[in-house]
């Protein structure tokens, strides 16, 4: 096999795992291969592209951000408050009612100022990501119980549902926001500065910095994009729920992490795409959806996904070794 | 100062974004109190008109207890396809009863009823101690989990019937029933276990009159 091949087979390895799956659950379960069903795991896996988009930006710069599934229920919490009860400003002795649009887009805000608290932390303090973010996860979870006493804030309304819960030309709404942030984000990884200079900081933070680039003001950005991501991802939930759930969102960030690494970024960052995203959490959501179709224990489900990201990980450090 | 242009047409544009898609309306204190307030769920209210509307004079049409009881000893299955009622997705069920029994003893917060003449045990317990559940809400078939879009809504409504029998007929019952005294009841029972739940049957009453 010549050295070009050899590449091409390297840098195909996510698509060729998901063809090969998406072939064998075929043959394994008729009820695999519909429309219905395809529809179905789209739906599943865009809460976690939302999140994964975000993600895949942190380790391209050598970061992990462990707070994403937090600011998810924070973000989708704040902003089923604030449509439902509004913001009392006493002192003024007036209510802001929020309508469906303000509460989106108080909830992005906030998302955004929780990823941007993330960078400044990481940043400025220098602290290691895994701490501040750990730190964060914490936070926002304290902050969404604060916020609805933990209890569900619920009947939200069908305008707001829409997002979560709606259809355009058949496809659900959530889909539609996953496809649109991952056209975005592609654009700004590979055509913009900022795509660059993401990327020229995860290869080599050093040299980025010799080279003139604010690494620091790069960075903080990122976990900012993050948290805006994670609070769209948050928005989906609670529309399609028509409830916030103070538990929302345990576990998502591993989830998250699972995708971006088995779509081939390298945990060490620099190297890796959103589009090789797009192919992780394709393949998560096949191989959950997969493994229900033929009945095997959700218990058995979470062993399978704990070795898909082991052998993704031990492929990266191969090829890593061989260059 | 193209830079200070650029950020005068920033914000013009955010301006016409937010008048065309307003991000909340301000609202006096006064008038957001009075419209939550009527928009706002009343279970108390909503319970008392149940209770007296519909709760009460559906008690005529529950099952009787001695049919019920000789129901469950024939054919437990049979029993439970004709009288009960499964509120959730859980394999728990109610039987909404009524009827008339001797006491036979009376231990803590319950009080022990035999139905028929021949019983040597306890076939019925009426509790009398605090109320906690849905057994009320969900007993009778009233009520559906649907009409309530929001399930705190349907939820209170438990709690505000818990609090009416705990109020206004388990005082009454506790403070007259007495060894030999004959009580006519009505109320509901729910089987969760049905190696423990139905002998005796343990019902909440919505009705107890001692004679």
């Amino acid at each position: 096999m010549s050295a070009n091949s050899k590449e091409l087979l390297k840098r195909s390895q996510s698509l060729l795992a998901l063809v090969a799956m998406v072939v064998a659950l075929s043959l394994l379960s008729d009820k695999f291969l519909t429309f219905a069903n395809g529809r179905n795991i789209l739906l599943q896996i865009s809460v976690n592209l939302c999140l994964s988009i975000g993600m895949t930006l942190v380790i391209l710069t050598g970061g992990i951000d462990l707070s994403v599934g937090a600011i998810l229920a924070f973000a989708g919490a704040f902003a089923a408050g604030l449509l439902k009860n509004g913001l009392a400003l006493k002192a003024f002795g007036v209510v802001l009612q929020f309508t469906p649009f303000g509460a989106i887009v108080a909830g992005i805000v906030v998302g955004f100022a929780l990823g941007w608290f993330n960078g400044i932390v990481i940043t400025r303090f220098k602290l290691p990501p895994f701490v501040a973010t750990l730190g964060m996860l914490s936070i926002a979870r304290g902050l969404t119980m604060l916020w609805t006493g933990g209890f569900p804030i619920t009947d939200l309304g069908p305008q707001f549902g829409f997002i979560g819960a709606g259809f355009f030309l058949g496809v659900p709404m959530a889909v539609w926001i996953s496809a649109a942030l991952v056209v975005i984000f592609v654009v700004i990884s590979r055509r913009t500065i900022l795509g660059r200079y993401i990327y020229a900081v995860g290869g080599s933070e050093k040299a980025s910095a010799f080279s003139g680039l604010n690494v620091n003001r790069i960075k903080i950005w990122v976990y900012a994009l993050g948290g805006a991501l994670a609070a769209v991802a948050g928005l989906i939930v609670t529309a399609r729920l028509d409830a916030a759930d103070p538990k929302a969102g345990l576990g998502y960030e591993l989830d998250s992490i699972a995708a971006v690494v088995i779509g081939g970024t390298s945990l060490s960052g620099g190297r890796g795409s959103i589009l090789g995203t797009v192919l992780g959490c394709l393949i998560i959501g096949v191989l959950n959806n997969g493994l229900f179709l033929l009945n095997v224990s959700p218990f058995w489900q979470q062993v399978v996904k704990g070795f898909v990201i082991l052998a993704a990980v031990a492929i990266d450090r191969t090829n890593k070794a061989e260059r | 100062m193209s830079r200070i242009l650029k950020w005068v047409v920033m914000l013009i544009a955010l301006a016409v974004i937010c008048r065309a898609f307003p991000l909340f309306h301000v609202v006096s204190l006064k008038t957001a109190a009075a419209k939550n307030a009527a928009q706002k769920f009343d279970a108390a209210t909503f319970a008392e008109n149940f209770w007296t509307e519909k709760l009460l004079p559906a008690a005529d049409k529950a099952v009787n207890a001695d049919v019920l009881l000789a129901a469950i000893q024939q054919h437990l299955a049979a029993a439970k396809t004709n009288y009960a009622r499964s509120p959730g997705m859980g394999d728990s069920y109610i039987y909404f009863l009524r009827g008339e029994g001797k006491v036979v003893s009376i231990a803590g917060d319950e009080i022990f009823l035999v139905v028929s003449e021949s019983a040597t045990n306890a076939e019925i317990v009426l509790e009398t101690g605090l109320i906690f559940g849905n057994t009320l809400r969900d007993g009778t078939g009233l009520l559906s989990a649907s009409d309530y879009p929001d399930s705190q809504d349907f939820n209170d409504i438990a709690a505000a019937l818990n609090k009416i029998v705990e109020t206004r007929v388990l005082p009454k019952l506790r403070a007259s029933a007495k060894i030999g005294a004959k009580i006519s009841f009505a109320g509901c029972a729910e089987i969760d276990d049905e190696s423990t739940d139905l002998k005796p049957l343990k019902i909440i009453p919505i009705q107890a009159e001692v004679q």
